[in-house]
């Protein structure tokens, strides 16, 4: 067993950090808003908070806090203009805002460029990313059965009958915006101190469509596919190692052809599979 | 002042094969109101099978153009009945088709690695006399000449079949309205499929054009251009061909331009990024207003 | 709604290739006595695939050699090639699965020194010995006393090069230009333009790109304006090819001297900007026309067998197989890492394709740094 978490257990935590990014993601397209900024609000938070731990020598509970609190009120600003756009812009205006975000780390000096934030102290254990991770899918369930989550759900299905129902959809837009920035902003800061080193190019554009993709192999219509989806695709290069695909392309047609699958076969991602899987044996 | 010029020179041409690249993003979004991701792996295939051509038949460069056109537009075809036809009748499917997009994209990008590899590669040295014109201090070549006129003639034939061609009659159609389409008489699914055509044949036009004049191709290549295809159709108007034209040559001018401007190259992408931030929020529909395909 | 038998199909599919996975790890067998297995963590896809392929190479030919040679006593090297996608999580995992699973003795890479920033932790904590080959960022061998590269940091080649350009060409005013989202050209300009600010050069103009850039024609215009002596360019050969070619297409004339660092020490620098190569100053780890028979050997057996000349990268990984095989052999176990590493602190003056090559007391590479000159078609070596 031991054996077992010495070979996995930067794989594990890797696995709870993208699980956690992927329901930022996860808030917002459940009230119907894509958004493609997730990875740069994780960039702040990464940021923020490494810069208090490394500059500062903050406590870490408080740098964590005050980097998801700096993503969540760069949301508040970001949210109020770009939630009026909808649907496939919004995703432009958000990546837009995400390809910003990660050039203003490049050109400034206090994140240190390109070369990145190097020698972020190691504070973030396996206890402290499931921890997160329970609290926020906790929470997320909560939320969902709550009057929120179903204004949030009616948006989603239709934004303009939503209104007409006399949903203040313009707030409940932006509380999902802002509290999925929030939660990037957490993993973001729990990721820098996992990891040494930041560097920008971590959080641009192919992590923010590989968000999008956890949520779609996985599902995005309960709280449980986007984990599902993080887990299984962070995991899928080890499983492809054990059946000795160990590089190059092949891993990438692999990956590439199961999103296609998934999205052709099961429109609401592999939990769905098993929720049919349970209903048709019962 | 011979500088700016020069810089204008300059935006004008990268400007063009942004605008060629973009003009196929826009088209089947104007047609199917979808995004295509995929694009950008079609750009980057033309160019690499244009250059395969060249290589191990010894063809000469402008029938490896032809035929690596073509070979674009049939991967269209694939794409189209592969990653979006399936998913036509579902009621999120500009949200579904984004995704398999980016499916089909990783898997034509895993192919473009299996079979070029990961390094850079180039068309052999002299294989078309390139002739350098200095006017003053002025300086372009022979090659980029006909780079833009090839790009702005594509541009050009594609906005006249859409007006007065059937074919293009009946796209426009369908941009307006399929299930009218349909009334009239018109074969929605051949009509989109063609749409496909088209779009990916200018796609890989405008790779094998990029691939030819910097003579770096590789299994990366379409992904800069990618983003900035992106901006290129939304500055223009999402599905207007004149803006993807005018869009493509207003960023690449705006790339330059910045540098000259201010004369710090790093924030070139910030400032076009920035303004095409400005742009979703101040007039989402792009600097063209509502100009969509169905007037083309 | 029901599932059709195609659906379940694949859904078993699925889940079948995921438990042959999960089955498949863990339990490898152990290398047979007088047989070494070293692990290397390369990047075959991601934004560094081109250069983790040429490692590839340049490790396999010095295994088939090691290998081929080995005879009964010798020693024999079984590689465990795996691929960290150049990205720091996958190379967490990927050293993490060599040491932890495959067992290795030690680690040959990774290609990217971001990965490495983050992957030879591991390395070091567990006790395994790592020779980066294409690590040139700052600080990496500071990680612990397990980690060695054998690849020249820009700090040990430029300001070199600098002082023999400026011997040479009696250049006083300089434009840089330099690649800004890449760890490796934002310190190589960084060392640059410390370099030229030490030998008092005027620096006109900084200008900069992004990766994966193909024109530079903006930033080039606007240098030709300001009449630079000569062009310093911090870049990788790729971009650094299209930044010479158009460079003297935009009539930046081949009177006027570029100067890159190892980045552009590559057969295809000249191979892609023909004619636009010459008057281009390459300072660098190793020296393709070196004759040292080792060497001569080393380019003719590669390019024999990849049907391409070696570059750098391909030079840096074989020369480190072979100083892993100098140190096991001292080391007297293939399995033991501890004395691996004790040995590998003390390869002196040993003879590779890079030079006489020793590590440091800090476990850098000592080699001599090379200043070469494109005259002709040809890298040229000049001696001060």
């Amino acid at each position: 067993m031991s054996e077992f978490f010495a070979v996995y257990g930067s794989l594990i935590n890797f696995a709870g950090l993208n699980a956690l990014l992927a329901l930022s993601l996860y808030v917002p397209l459940s009230a119907g808003q894509l958004s493609l900024g997730n990875a740069a609000f994780a960039g702040i938070g990464a940021y923020v908070s490494a810069i208090l731990t490394m500059r500062l020598n903050a406590p870490f509970p408080l740098a964590i806090a005050a980097g998801a609190f700096t993503a969540a009120c760069v949301a508040v600003v970001i949210g109020a203009p770009v939630l009026r756009i909808r649907g496939i812009f919004l995703a432009m205006a958000t990546l837009a805002f995400g390809e910003v975000v990660r050039i203003a780390a490049v050109n400034l000096a206090i994140t240190g460029g390109a070369e990145g934030l190097i020698g972020i102290p190691s504070k973030t254990t396996m206890l402290i990313i499931y921890g997160t991770l329970g609290v926020a899918a906790y929470f997320l369930t909560i939320l969902r059965g709550s009057r929120i989550g179903w204004s949030f759900a009616s948006i989603r299905e239709d934004e303009t009958a939503a209104m007409v129902m006399g949903i203040n959809t313009t707030l409940y837009k932006n509380s999902a915006f802002i509290l999925g920035a929030f939660i990037a902003g957490i993993a973001g800061g729990l990721y820098a101190h996992l990891n040494f080193i930041i560097t920008p190019g971590e959080f641009g554009f192919a992590a923010e469509v590989q968000l999008l993709i956890y949520n779609i192999v996985g599902g995005a219509r309960s709280v449980w596919g986007p984990i599902l989806g993080a887990f299984i695709l962070t995991a899928i290069p080890e499983v492809l190692r054990g059946v000795d695909i160990t590089a190059g392309p092949p891993r990438l047609f692999v990956n590439g052809l199961i999103l296609l699958l998934v999205i052709l076969y099961l429109p609401n991602g592999l939990s769905s599979f098993f929720k049919r899987a349970k209903g048709s044996s019962e | 002042m011979s500088v700016f010029i020069q810089q204008l020179i300059n935006g004008f041409f990268i400007g063009s094969v942004y605008g060629l690249f973009a003009i196929g993003y826009t088209l089947v979004f104007g047609v199917l109101d979808i995004l295509n991701l995929a694009h950008a792996a079609i750009f980057t295939l033309g160019g690499l099978s244009a250059l395969w051509l060249t290589r191990t038949t010894g063809l000469p460069v402008w029938a490896s153009f032809c035929l690596a056109t073509l070979f674009s537009g049939l991967l269209g075809l694939v794409l189209y009945r592969v990653a979006f036809a399936p998913l036509r009748r579902r009621a999120d499917s500009n949200l579904s088709g984004l995704i398999s997009s980016i499916a089909m994209a990783i898997i034509f990008e895993a192919g473009a690695f299996e079979i070029f590899g990961a390094r850079t590669v180039r068309f052999p040295q002299g294989m078309f006399a390139v002739r350098v014109y200095h006017f003053d201090s002025l300086t372009f070549t022979s090659l980029q000449l006909e780079i833009v006129a090839i790009a702005l003639g594509l541009m050009v034939v594609l906005s006249l079949c859409l007006k007065h061609s059937r074919t293009g009659k009946a796209m426009r159609a369908v941009a307006e309205s399929e299930t009218t389409a349909r009334l009239l008489g018109i074969p929605v699914e051949r009509i989109i499929s063609e749409t496909f055509f088209v779009s990916s044949a200018l796609g890989g036009a405008a790779g094998i054009l990029f691939g030819l004049y910097f003579n770096a191709l590789g299994p990366d290549m379409g992904r800069s251009i990618e983003l900035k295809g992106l901006a290129v159709i939304i500055l223009g108007g999402m599905g207007s061909i004149p803006g993807a034209i005018l869009g493509g040559i207003a960023f690449g001018m705006s790339e330059v331009l910045t540098v000259a401007l201010t004369g710090m190259s790093s924030l070139r992408d910030a400032v076009a990024f920035s303004v095409l931030l400005l742009i979703l929020i101040l007039k989402p529909s792009g600097l063209l207003g509502r100009g969509r395909i169905r007037q083309a | 709604m029901g599932m059709s038998v195609g659906n379940v199909a694949r859904k078993t599919a699925v889940v079948a290739a995921l438990a042959l996975g999960l089955t498949g790890i863990g339990s490898k067998a152990q290398a047979a006595p007088g047989e070494a297995k070293i692990g290397f963590a390369l990047s075959m896809t991601g934004a560094a695939a081109a250069y983790g392929e040429t490692q590839k190479n340049g490790a396999l030919l010095a295994i088939d050699e090691i290998n081929a040679r080995a005879g009964k006593n010798g020693i024999r090297i079984v590689p465990v090639f795996e691929d960290d996608a150049s990205q720091p999580q996958q190379g967490v995992n990927v050293f993490n699965r060599l040491i932890f699973a495959d067992k290795v003795v030690m680690i040959i890479g990774p290609t990217l020194s971001n990965t490495a920033q983050v992957a030879d932790r591991i390395a070091q904590k567990a006790g395994v010995p790592v020779v980066g080959i294409s690590n040139t960022a700052r600080g990496i061998t500071d990680i612990g006393d397990y980690i060695f590269r054998d690849s020249l940091t820009e700090m040990q080649v430029i300001p070199d090069t600098i002082r023999v350009v400026e011997k040479k060409t009696g250049m006083k005013k300089v434009a840089l230009l330099y690649g800004n989202d890449d760890a490796f050209t934002k310190s190589g300009y960084d060392v640059f333009k410390k370099a030229l600010e030490d030998s008092h050069i005027k620096i006109l103009t900084e200008q900069s790109f992004s990766k994966g850039d193909r024109d530079f024609s903006a930033q080039l215009t606007e240098i030709r304006a300001l009449k630079p002596d000569a062009l310093v360019v911090s870049a990788l050969v790729e971009e650094g090819s299209g930044i010479v070619s158009q460079a003297r297409r935009l009539g930046i004339g081949t009177n006027v001297p570029i100067i890159g660092g190892n980045g552009f020490n590559s057969p295809s620098l000249i191979k892609n900007s023909g004619k636009a190569s010459e008057n281009v100053f390459v300072g660098a780890a190793w020296n393709e026309s070196s004759s040292n028979p080792l060497n001569v050997d080393f380019v003719k057996a590669y390019t024999a067998k990849f049907g391409s000349a070696p570059d750098q990268f391909a030079a840096q990984a074989y020369a480190a197989v072979h100083i892993a095989v100098d140190a096991l052999k001292r080391a007297g176990s293939t399995d033991n890492r501890k004395a691996l590493r004790d040995a590998l602190t003390r390869v002196q003056g040993l003879d590779t394709v890079l030079g006489k090559f020793s590590f440091t007391k800090g476990r850098d590479a000592d080699c001599t740094p090379v200043v070469e000159m494109v005259m002709g078609g040809k890298f040229m070596v000049l001696s001060e």
